[in-house]
């Protein structure tokens, strides 16, 4: 009788058990590096392709040996598809979902004040990227806690970070900006640097680009930096904003023809265009901070509520090497030594 | 320090002494500065190589990048911190191909132009030296990328540098020597007095007796050697004239009960009366012991002990101020102030107590237990995490420290019954002078080497050294403790004679005010704060002692034979107070160690005819009280002023700076040292008597 019940109650624990023992014996072939066999899958929605910053949420589970299957999606700067990736992520039910960029972030997951588990991902997992201001887009209340079932990182330097190195190498009474009106950042950034400006002694001159049927116009760019130079502006600031990053190439082509030298905020325009300098996090640094977030969601089980949002702790200076020469205004020796420096003419 | 009868025989120790330690020890130590001077310059070589190439592989990169030489940006700034981490280099400077200077920092252009454009680098090799003024200069090529040199990074050393080094090297050394010719010569007294003239002294006193017919001692000396055997020689001489004695008197005795003579009876009671009036003899048969308790015995002891405590002399501000911790309404500094002022505090309030358990057990006992707080207190303070365990072992160590001192000096008043008094007093000052020179001087060379806890556990086993020394005094004669109980003195009847509280409020209270305040406190973070080592700090603090030792002398001597004391102690305090006005008008250190000799000047000038003004300004009280306790009294009142001292200048820091409160405590002692100057004028000379007329 007694064995015959504790057959039974076996039975109607098999189920429970099985996928535990079958982990449990995998774990054990696995003991060595600590990960389970099946690859956690990870569900990434991108805005603007494969770059850096997935590339160093790639890396870290490469690196850390934690095996996962990346299941990518690109939305290709169109908002509209993000629904369809909404669907898809639910469908697959999958491990986390990470999205990338401001607009993704919040058409997934939606704002913390309007969530709809119709509309958005409420029950999987989610950490964000490359959102420039998660408490100003809603995403989360504050960077302690998002109080829901997601984290994330911030990408952006503080402004008086960004002030000092500014002035560090040059310094500098007068800034200068040119902002797209229509981007909610570029107020947030002209509202801190006027701010800051008063008490590190400085002032900043900023000129909105002309809008030209609703549109902000590219062909305005050169004329207002060269309104800049006028105004006795000794440095150019490049905030992160979206329009300036697409046409980085005419603003900091202007700010070269006018001998203006330029800060910029995001990597883009000092790496792959023609600012001077650049104090930022690198995008894959951020990718790997992120990716490290996933992993204490993924494998130390931590609520995505209890872990806070920050940004990387190391600051890349970058220095545009090119720039520099043509300009003729020579980084501080100090500054040098701590930056990156980039000279793509000088080969390795 | 008198050394009497012996002291051609110590003069020729001392010179033996001398002549023994110094020539070798000197030998010794030119040889290793001889080496020392030889190993410096490739050392100075191989840093200028490190410093610079890596000074130069940086400029090399960015002239790589294509940053002109001529143009580069912020050099100071990129100079700056190297030159400050490395205080042997005096200038780092880079030079086009011609010579002519683009960046400089640490010198002036004008001092290097000139031979830089003479002296053609060239191309070639690395270290290229040349002497330029008062600098040696060791050039770096820079080399563009295709390998030519488009101009030099230069290193520059101070000559002086290696001088400066070697001098500060020489000075310790110096120190070294003669605190262990000092410490040498301790120990010889010790030796010759305890071994030698003492156990004679005391042969002589018996002898003495026994001239005039007194055979009711012998000397108590039990030691194996020469000197004890002639003492024990003369002891068995001595007790078998006592046998012969009693022999004799047993005789006479059996004739005068049983002679049948009458006559004869009656001559032997006259020969026996003219023997008992003749010589004396003990009555119990068994001739006392005589002690040997001197004032000398226990300066050894009394010595190493001082040396201990003034070991932390020259750092226990800067040891303390790495502890301090903010604390709301508590400054660092008053932090840093507290564990002097807890010290001076502890002996203070822990003297009366320790004149007590002086009476109950006797001041050897009472030397030997003030040890045990001392060395626990210094142990202790090498192993304090944090100011207030700090300041509790501090006032353990005052606590040991009151006992031993009012050990020591009633010891010495008891042991100098039997001789002058003011010898005795000249062993305790003495004493406890050359242990503060010797002290200091050695505390902040050995905490420099061997770090501030070390030194502590170094000043912990002096103390137990001492105290072993003396429990084997004590084991030869402790008699018995005889302190009369002086009557307590009636402070409102002592302060009401106002020459005694002037005395008291406007010279000796500023005095210590002054010494702990400024010398204890300041001196050491100010000479810190002015990038001076432990060494050189120490042997500024030094010339306080110093100094009032060679003062002292001569100012004893001038108050005796003059009878000139207000107006030395009015003098002495002036010159105090205005040597810490020297931050005034001087800057840097040398204000500063004017100070501190005004301040021993100020001391010596005083300190004896202060003492010896007491018994003069309150003569009735004396002979009311005492003089004992009225001296307890003064002591207690001038460390009111040690307290306040470290306190004051502490307070005064946060609102004026170092040497702001310098100056601050400055003005305050000149104008109580003015004041008793005045006030002085009406003292009048010789004792005074109304006091007794008003209170009879």
């Amino acid at each position: 009788m007694i064995a015959r019940r504790l057959l039974l109650a076996l039975c109607a624990a098999a189920p429970l058990l099985l996928p535990a023992l079958a982990g449990a014996a995998e774990n054990g072939a696995s003991a060595e590096k600590g990960t389970p066999a099946r690859p956690y899958r990870i569900y990434m929605v991108l805005y603007r392709g494969w770059e850096e910053c997935a590339k160093g949420f790639k890396d870290y589970f490469t690196n850390q040996n934690i095996p996962v299957e990346l299941i990518i999606r690109d939305a290709a700067q169109d908002k509209s598809r993000i629904p369809g990736f909404v669907a898809e992520a639910k469908e697959l039910g999958v491990d986390l979902v990470f999205t990338w960029g401001t607009t993704v972030t919040q058409e997934m997951l939606g704002t913390y004040d309007k969530v709809d588990p119709e509309k958005h991902i409420t029950d999987i997992p989610a950490v964000f990227a490359i959102v420039s201001q998660p408490v100003g887009a809603k995403v989360v209340p504050d960077f302690k806690s998002s109080g829901r079932n997601i984290t994330g990182t911030s990408y952006l330097v503080p402004m008086e970070t960004q002030v000092n190195l500014m002035r560090s190498y040059l310094p500098a009474r007068r800034l200068g900006m040119v902002y797209n009106p229509l981007e909610a950042n570029s107020r947030v950034a002209i509202d801190e640097l006027t701010q800051l400006g008063r008490r590190l002694g400085y002032d900043l001159v900023a000129k909105a680009v002309d809008l030209v049927d609703g549109k902000p116009s590219v062909a305005s760019i050169p004329g207002k930096v060269a309104e800049l130079k006028d105004a006795g502006v000794e440095f150019l600031y490049i905030p992160p904003d979206t329009f300036l990053n697409v046409n980085r190439d005419v603003l900091t082509g202007a700010a070269l023809e006018f001998q203006l030298p330029s800060f910029a905020a995001a990597e883009n325009p000092v790496l792959n265009s023609r600012a001077m300098i650049g104090g930022v996090y690198r995008y894959y640094t951020v990718g790997q901070l992120t990716a490290y977030k996933a992993e204490q969601i993924l494998v130390h089980k931590v609520a995505p509520k209890d872990i806070p949002i920050d940004a990387p702790k190391r600051l890349s200076i970058i220095i545009n090497m090119p720039v520099v020469r043509a300009l003729g205004v020579y980084p501080p020796m100090n500054l040098l030594g701590l930056a990156e420096v980039h000279d793509p003419e000088a080969g390795p | 320090m008198r050394l009497d009868s012996s002291r051609s025989l110590l003069v020729r120790l001392f010179i033996l002494a001398v002549l023994v330690l110094v020539p070798p020890t000197a030998i010794v130590s030119y040889r290793a500065l001889g080496a020392f001077e030889q190993g410096m310059a490739p050392e100075m070589d191989k840093k200028a190589a490190i410093v610079g190439q890596d000074l130069r592989t940086q400029l090399e990169r960015a002239v790589g990048y294509g940053v002109p030489l001529e143009r580069m940006v912020g050099m100071t700034e990129f100079f700056a911190p190297v030159l400050a981490a490395n205080p042997e280099l005096r200038y780092l400077a880079v030079s086009d191909p011609d010579g002519r200077l683009l960046y400089l920092h640490g010198a002036e252009t004008a001092e290097l132009q000139a031979d830089f454009r003479t002296a053609g680098f060239g191309t070639g090799r690395d270290g290229h030296k040349i002497s330029v003024g008062p600098y040696f200069d060791v050039a770096l090529p820079v080399q563009a990328k295709g390998g030519a040199v488009i101009g030099h990074l230069h290193v520059g050393f101070d000559r002086a540098y290696v001088t400066d080094r070697l001098a500060n090297i020489f000075l310790d050394v110096a120190v070294v020597l003669s605190v262990s010719l000092i410490v040498a010569f301790e120990v010889l007294l010790f030796v010759v007095f305890f071994n030698i003239t003492g156990p004679l002294k005391v042969a002589g006193w018996v002898v003495d007796r026994v001239r005039r017919g007194d055979f009711e001692h012998v000397p108590s000396v039990w030691s194996g050697d020469e000197v004890g055997h002639f003492v024990r020689a003369m002891s068995n001489s001595v007790r078998r004239t006592d046998e012969a004695y009693r022999g004799l008197m047993a005789y006479i005795e059996e004739v005068r009960t049983a002679h049948f003579d009458a006559g004869v009876v009656a001559r032997v009671a006259e020969v026996a009366d003219r023997v008992r009036f003749l010589f004396r003899f003990s009555p119990d048969g068994r001739p006392a012991p005589l002690g040997q308790r001197m004032a000398t015995d226990i300066r050894l002891p009394l010595f190493l002990f001082v040396f201990a405590e003034e070991m932390s002399r020259s750092f226990m501000p800067l040891y303390a101020g790495g502890l301090a911790t903010p604390l709301p309404g508590l400054s660092v500094e008053m932090m840093t102030a507290l564990p002097i002022a807890f010290f001076m505090a502890a002996i203070a309030l822990a003297s009366p107590w320790a004149a007590r358990v002086t009476e109950r057990v006797g001041s050897s006992r009472a030397f030997v237990m003030g040890m045990v707080p001392a060395a626990l207190g210094y142990v202790m303070t090498g192993f304090v995490f944090g100011l207030f365990d700090l300041l509790l072992w501090r006032v353990v160590s005052g606590v040991g420290y009151a006992l031993v001192t009012v050990a020591a000096q009633t010891y010495i008043s008891q042991a100098a019954r039997e001789e002058q008094r003011a010898q005795g007093l000249g062993v305790y000052v003495g004493a406890v002078l050359t242990a503060s020179i010797c002290g200091t001087g050695i505390g902040g060379l050995l905490a420099e080497r061997i770090g501030f806890g070390a030194t502590f556990f170094v000043s912990g086993a002096l103390v137990v050294l001492s105290g072993v020394l003396l429990a084997r005094i004590m084991a030869e004669s402790e008699p018995p403790a005889v302190v009369a109980v002086a009557a307590r003195p009636k402070f409102r009847r002592l302060l009401a004679n106002w020459r005694f509280t002037v005395l008291m409020l406007f010279a000796a209270v500023p005095a210590k005010m002054a010494l702990t305040g400024f010398l204890f406190f300041l001196v050491p973070m100010i000479l810190w704060q002015s990038s001076l080592t432990l060494s050189e700090i120490a042997r500024m603090v030094v010339l306080y002692p110093l100094v009032m030792a060679v003062t002292s002398a001569i100012a004893s001597r001038l108050s005796d034979r003059f009878q000139w004391r207000a107006g030395l102690v009015a003098l002495g305090g002036l010159i105090g107070g205005i040597g810490l006005l020297a931050p005034v008008v001087l800057d840097g250190t040398l204000p500063i160690a004017i100070a501190i000799i005004a301040l021993g000047l100020s001391h010596g000038l005083s300190a004896s005819p202060q003492l010896a003004l007491i018994p003069d300004v309150c003569w009735t009280e004396c002979r009311a009280f005492g003089r004992v306790s009225i001296m307890a009294l003064v002591r207690t009142i001038e460390r009111a002023g040690s307290v306040a001292g470290p306190l004051i200048a502490a307070a005064f820091i946060p609102m004026w700076g170092l040497n702001g409160a310098v100056i601050g405590l400055g003005v305050l002692v000149l104008a109580l040292a003015a004041f008793f100057a005045i006030a002085s004028g009406a003292y009048g000379s010789g004792p005074h008597i109304e006091t007794e007329e008003e209170t009879a």
